[in-house]
């Protein structure tokens, strides 16, 4: 924004803020996906580790399988509530709906602002600039700084049990908080069902696909959600008659 | 480190490769990368702000109120990166929850990945190659968040048509089932190992339960924020009971 412009029209001001907060937060979020995938890379490649290709790819295939359809339903999910300049804070930021989304909605309501208007979305970008302040300055301070002070003081054999069983104790919670807050008895019934099936009948009888059982349910799950979703009545009543 | 080549496939030591000088310097650069998007935006909104019908006074209320709303999950997600320090290493955690990763995607791809090698988290099968292809396959997975968010962002922008009409059903059905999924297998999968992971399950089910219920029952927020984390602590302290009492046989 040059001072020399003479006329700026509120349309023009905000397509300039447009360009201006898309190009950054392309670049931002790139130079952050770049350093993000240095730091494996570099161990992978220079710290002596013997690791193939074949290892990698393996591992990132089976991790493909579980969430490659939330990598793309995610963005197209939230980008009506977050718009475009958001959307590149959100995604590199993370939490979105236990962080940022609350922080976005408080303080639309603390200034009366609606979502969807200009001044809902310039509200939200601000509340998402300050929750990703926090955010920043929290995992610096106490994890960075204070993280592995915290695990020196801790004695080992706590150190030992929180490694060992620091999975389960996050799944259990995971999965209760996710079917609580989705609310999808019948997807649930499925997943579980499906877990089951896979985890109890079919590895034991094909060991050989033990390394794709998170792929396989996640796949099962999906398809038998979709076919046995409750339809809507007009959908039923065209079936019957 | 003066020698260039730290690492030893079979060790089980992962802090001797995880706290790497240049791994911690990426961390820092990431956080550096959140900052700068934070500032320009903040500047160009306060540009812009006139012409949205916004005052400074509400951008700084704006600010405040998103800043104090994170202040209860950004304590919650820290607690949960301490628990993860001794599996991944200070810079990993950093980079994978502070990054588009959360606590439970990515110990979960973390998991997923180590299991193709063969190995479970934080045993002895757990050596520093399954540490290095577990991150990698994470960082991955992160990293595929973002080049979606970079490439549909535009598209979506354009008012695509065809991302638009996306049936709704679909968009509802599909990512819940995909999550509901990759969760109960991994939960089923822990169940199948020794009788204290299988407690230590139940428990952290149980703490979850129990703290949903409270926030909705006597309508306290924060706990739905700190579910996870009691969750976490209040498992391992059942874990750890059972575990050194010997109660029952560990891993």
């Amino acid at each position: 924004m040059s001072s020399t412009t003479v006329i700026s029209t509120p349309s023009a001001v905000l397509a300039t803020f447009d360009r201006t907060t898309s190009r950054w937060g392309r670049l931002t979020m790139i130079a952050a996906l770049v350093m993000s995938l240095a730091a494996p890379l570099y161990l992978v490649l220079f710290a002596d580790l013997g690791i193939t290709q074949t290892q990698v790819w393996i591992a990132f295939l089976a991790v493909a399988a579980v969430f490659s359809v939330l990598w793309v339903v995610e963005p197209i999910t939230y980008y009506p509530i977050l718009g475009p300049a958001a959307m590149y804070q959100a995604f590199m930021i993370g939490n979105i709906a236990n962080k940022l989304l609350p922080s976005a909605l408080v303080a639309q309501a603390a200034i009366g602002a609606k979502a969807g208007t200009k001044r809902g979305e310039f509200s939200a970008l601000m509340a998402i600039c300050g929750a990703a302040m926090v955010h920043v300055f929290f995992m610096l301070v106490f994890v960075g700084l204070l993280g592995s002070w915290l695990v020196t003081i801790v004695p080992a054999d706590v150190t030992d049990v929180a490694r060992l069983y620091i999975f389960p104790s996050i799944i259990g919670g995971v999965i209760v908080q996710l079917v609580v807050s989705l609310k999808q008895p019948r997807v649930t019934l499925i997943a579980i069902g499906t877990a089951g099936f896979v985890f109890f009948v079919l590895v034991p009888a094909i060991p050989t696909i033990a390394n794709l059982a998170t792929g396989i349910t996640v796949v099962t799950t999906a398809v038998l959600a979709w076919f046995l979703r409750s339809k809507p009545r007009s959908d039923s009543t065209k079936e019957i008659s | 480190m003066i020698p260039p080549l730290p690492g030893d496939p079979g060790s089980t030591d992962i802090l001797a490769i995880a706290n790497l000088p240049i791994l911690w310097i990426l961390a820092v650069g990431v956080f550096a990368a959140i900052i700068l998007q934070t500032v320009v935006y903040v500047r160009a909104a306060r540009i812009a702000a006139p012409a949205a019908g916004i005052s400074s006074a509400e951008l700084k209320t704006s600010f405040r109120a998103g800043a104090v709303a994170a202040i209860g999950p950004s304590l919650a997600v820290v607690l949960v990166s301490v628990a993860l320090l001794s599996l991944f290493g200070t810079p990993a955690v950093l980079v994978r929850v502070g990054l588009v990763g959360s606590a439970a995607t990515e110990t979960a791809s973390a998991s997923i990945a180590a299991t193709t090698m063969g190995a479970a988290l934080g045993d002895a099968s757990y050596t520093q190659s399954v540490f290095a292809v577990a991150f990698m396959a994470m960082s991955l997975s992160g990293a595929m968040w973002m080049i979606a968010t970079l490439v549909l962002t535009p598209l979506l922008r354009r008012g695509d048509s065809r991302l638009r009409s996306v049936n709704p059903a679909l968009m509802a059905i599909i990512p819940a089932a995909a999550l509901l999924g990759a969760f109960a297998s991994l939960g089923i999968g822990e169940l199948g190992k020794t009788p204290v992971h299988i407690l230590t399950v139940l428990t952290s089910a149980a703490v979850m339960g129990t703290c949903l219920f409270l926030a909705h029952r006597f309508n306290v927020a924060w706990l739905r924020e700190w579910g996870l984390g009691f969750s976490i602590v209040i498992g391992l302290f059942v874990a750890y009971t059972l575990h050194t009492t010997g109660l029952m046989s560990g891993a």
